[in-house]
């Protein structure tokens, strides 16, 4: 069919892109393959625990996640109350929340010092072995997370089943446990698989969260292993090959993901009947929703009682705050930039590109970068920059911008993908046609489209930009270093104060971004247009 | 003339091929009606250019078209639905039609013109979301008219709306036809349409166009 409109310009131009980013990712390899060679031996590296332990951390964490975001979407899809939205915006916010702050706040309500310890102290006059430290505190604090995020997810699957299909079971009057089964179980069960191997991956890959919860070297993964190896021990063979092990278990696990149907990002609601369910099993759906929001939100909330309570001023004072928080924000806007840039080149080339051959091979360079996580990329961008002989300094901040935007990429590239692909699919004939140039189909038709998903998605890099600890850990230095790098220095310098006060500014410089900038881009998208 | 002669085509695993053989009049409308499934939007997407033959031809007042990609056919296209861009204007999805360079002013006045032969003066700014089925047709017709290519291609074009607005944007196409001398393709299944409006009326039967 030639219903596609003709844009080799913007075919060759994704196309030369894929090439740059496939060259850089050989490079990276190869700088960490030469050093794995030319280093000598003798790590200490004890690699089948490390993965049995990553392997079980995720493997659960994934389990957890799921059984939890299937319940609160459930929950969520049915109550309807004041406020909704709000709780609904919160468990989106799960994606962009620094790992970090989650942790803090998981350490002042769970930790040795938490409420819960200082409760129990103060009521029965004894404290509990804290579970916020090893495995349990890391399960904990990852299922905080990804079993928000599962919720999300699932539950714009269960707003967008069809009205229709509601009526009917409806009328056939059908109770909580067949309604589940016939009618919610159907619509979610397609996202389950794509959604456990993301959060596997999360998980498998995670970095601040085990930095600070796994309480050394019994409860590590991979990429923490790899970060110790680099700057603690100097044992870059050992740092070679956990990161090779990182590579191939995580291509594997994506060659698994990609088999199952990928998560959509679309969120359709349709306008959904009022179909109560009983009594008792509403009683049930509040009880998840309140300990879910509890569960999420109290972390949080103590993150900014306790940053804003205490050491703010003191932070605020340090004219290394202000740098810290002027790298972050420069570095944030940098890498979403340069995140969109790459994300429109490609989008763009693959959406006009028909053969499936090509729209795989253009859409490479996002699932790449699943493969290698943030302090692997480091690692390599780290040798590769040290083989070239540039000064790790002066490279530093280039380095963390392309690294960061290139995390982005895949998030980037599922928000704008599917609205271009279904503006060609409904109305490609149309265009070509018409015969519109592609400046013409760009300005007219696919950026006013795009304005709330480019917003969407420049708040998402910037806060996963804002929010990093992995690939700055490898390159920060006492003069180049972001907020959650400072936060991290504090909180090992036992400046616990500071660190609250750090933590709770990170959480509002994201909240608010994630919040404010897609308005933002869709005011300046719609501008021109009265 | 619009002239196809003996199109042969047929999709990947298809048995018989499609072979469509007609002729199209200027300034007025000629019918194709057909089961559902038969071959009508294939035919109409040969003659679009968004597939190709593998024989046969197909001219314009013996101007050979096949070798031209659907941009540059001198083709209109009216689909059942999805004819315009949703968040644009009625004007500004009307002035998509204008040829490319048209200065501002100009392309401005030839849109309220175009708009006001359908019967849509004060639509301008009017958002495509916000008018009826009837209307978008309407809106999508002048689109054609500031084109004005000497073909138009519809599809069914008037089964998404009513039976009182049907009548009257049919009439509209029947006018416009004769007045712009137009070689006109309707895809139709409805008898009602196809008497009110066809000079010339084929079938497809078995993959192949009849004289009805
Ligand atoms: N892209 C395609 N690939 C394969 N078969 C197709 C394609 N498009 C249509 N067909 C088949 O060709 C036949 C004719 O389709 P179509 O021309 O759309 O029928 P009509 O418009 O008359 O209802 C149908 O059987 C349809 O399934
Ligand atoms: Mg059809």
């Amino acid at each position: 069919m030639l219903t596609l409109p003709r844009r080799p310009l913007r075919i060759a131009t994704a196309t030369g892109l894929t090439l740059i980013i496939a060259a850089l990712i050989v490079a990276v390899l190869w700088a960490i393959l030469d050093a794995a060679t030319g280093a000598s031996g003798g790590s200490r590296v004890d690699l089948a625990h490390l993965l049995r332990m990553t392997a079980l951390q995720a493997g659960l964490t994934m389990v957890l996640s799921l059984g939890v975001g299937v319940a609160v979407a459930w929950a969520l899809n049915r109550l309807r109350f004041f406020g909704r939205d709000l709780v609904v915006g919160l468990f989106a916010a799960a994606i962009v929340t620094p790992g970090m702050v989650v942790a803090f706040g998981l350490l002042s309500i769970w930790g040795r010092n938490g409420w819960i310890n200082q409760a129990a102290q103060s009521l029965f006059g004894f404290s509990f072995d804290s579970p916020a430290y090893g495995l349990s505190g890391i399960l904990i604090a990852h299922v905080v997370l990804d079993g928000a995020f599962a919720a999300r997810i699932l539950l714009a699957r269960l707003d967008a089943i069809a009205q229709s299909r509601l009526k009917v079971g409806q009328s056939l009057g059908l109770g909580a446990v067949q309604r589940f089964r016939l009618i919610d179980w159907p619509a979610m069960r397609g996202s389950l698989p794509g959604l456990g191997a993301i959060i596997f991956l999360l998980a498998f890959t995670s970095f601040p969260i085990v930095l600070l919860l796994g309480g050394g070297p019994a409860n590590q993964t991979l990429e923490v292993a790899i970060y110790t190896a680099v700057r603690l021990d100097f044992d870059l063979a050992g740092a070679v090959r956990l990161a090779l092990t990182q590579i191939a278990v995580c291509s594997v696990v994506i060659l698994i993901a990609s088999a199952f149907t990928p998560v959509p990002s679309a969120l359709s609601r349709s306008a959904q009947p009022n179909w109560r369910d009983a009594r008792p099993v509403r009683a049930v759906q509040w009880l998840v929703l309140v300990l879910a929001t509890l569960g999420f939100a109290l972390p949080l909330l103590n993150v900014l009682y306790e940053g804003l309570a205490g050491g703010l001023f003191r932070v605020l004072e340090q004219a290394s705050f202000w740098r810290a928080t002027a790298t972050s924000v420069i570095i944030g806007a940098s890498s979403a930039a340069l995140t969109l840039a790459l994300a429109l080149v490609l989008a763009l080339g693959r959406s006009a590109t028909a053969q499936r051959v090509g729209r795989t091979l253009l859409g490479v360079p996002a699932y790449a970068y699943l493969a290698v996580p943030a302090v692997v990329l480091s690692l390599g961008f780290f040798l590769l920059v040290r083989a070239l002989g540039v000064p790790s300094g002066a490279a530093a901040p280039v380095v963390v911008v392309i690294a960061n935007s290139l995390l982005s990429l895949p998030f980037a590239m599922a928000t704008l993908g599917p609205p271009l692909d279904a503006v060609l699919r409904s109305r490609g004939k149309l265009i070509r046609s018409l015969g519109l140039s592609g400046w013409q189909q760009f300005t007219a038709i696919e950026y006013p489209l795009l304005g709330r998903d480019i917003g969407l998605m420049l708040a998402l890099a910037f806060c996963f930009s804002l929010g990093d600890l992995g690939v700055i850990a490898l390159f920060g230095t006492q003069d180049f270093q972001t907020l959650p790098l400072m936060m991290y220095r504090a909180l090992g310098s036992y400046r616990s104060n500071d660190a609250a006060a750090i933590a709770a500014l990170l959480l509002i410089f994201t909240i608010a971004a994630f919040v404010g900038l897609p308005r933002l881009i869709e005011r300046i998208a719609h501008a021109p247009r009265r | 003339m619009l002239r196809a002669d003996d199109l042969v085509f047929a999709y990947p695993g298809q048995g018989e091929p499609y072979r469509f053989t007609l002729e199209a009049m200027p300034g007025t409308v000629t019918a194709i009606s057909g089961a559902s499934g038969s071959g009508k939007s294939t035919l109409l997407d040969l003659l679009a250019g968004f597939i190709r033959p593998t024989s046969g031809s197909l001219s314009l007042d013996g101007v050979g078209l096949l070798s031209l990609p659907p941009e540059t056919r001198p083709v209109s296209l009216l689909l059942q639905a999805d004819n315009l861009f949703e968040h644009l204007s009625a004007a500004e999805n009307a002035a998509l039609g204008l040829p490319r360079g048209t200065p501002k002013a100009d392309g401005k006045a030839r849109v309220a013109t175009a708009l006001a032969e359908v019967g849509l003066s004060g639509f301008e700014d009017r958002i495509a979301s916000n008018l009826s089925g009837g209307q978008k047709q309407r809106v999508a017709l002048a689109r054609t008219l500031l084109r004005d290519r000497p073909v138009l291609l519809l599809d069914e074009p008037f089964s998404a709306l009513d039976d009182e607005t049907r009548k009257t944007t049919r009439e509209l196409v029947g006018d416009l036809t004769r007045r712009h001398g137009w070689h006109t393709v309707l895809v139709s299944h409805h008898a009602d349409d196809i008497a009110a409006l066809a000079e010339a009326h084929y079938r497809i039967v078995d993959g192949r166009l009849e004289r009805a």
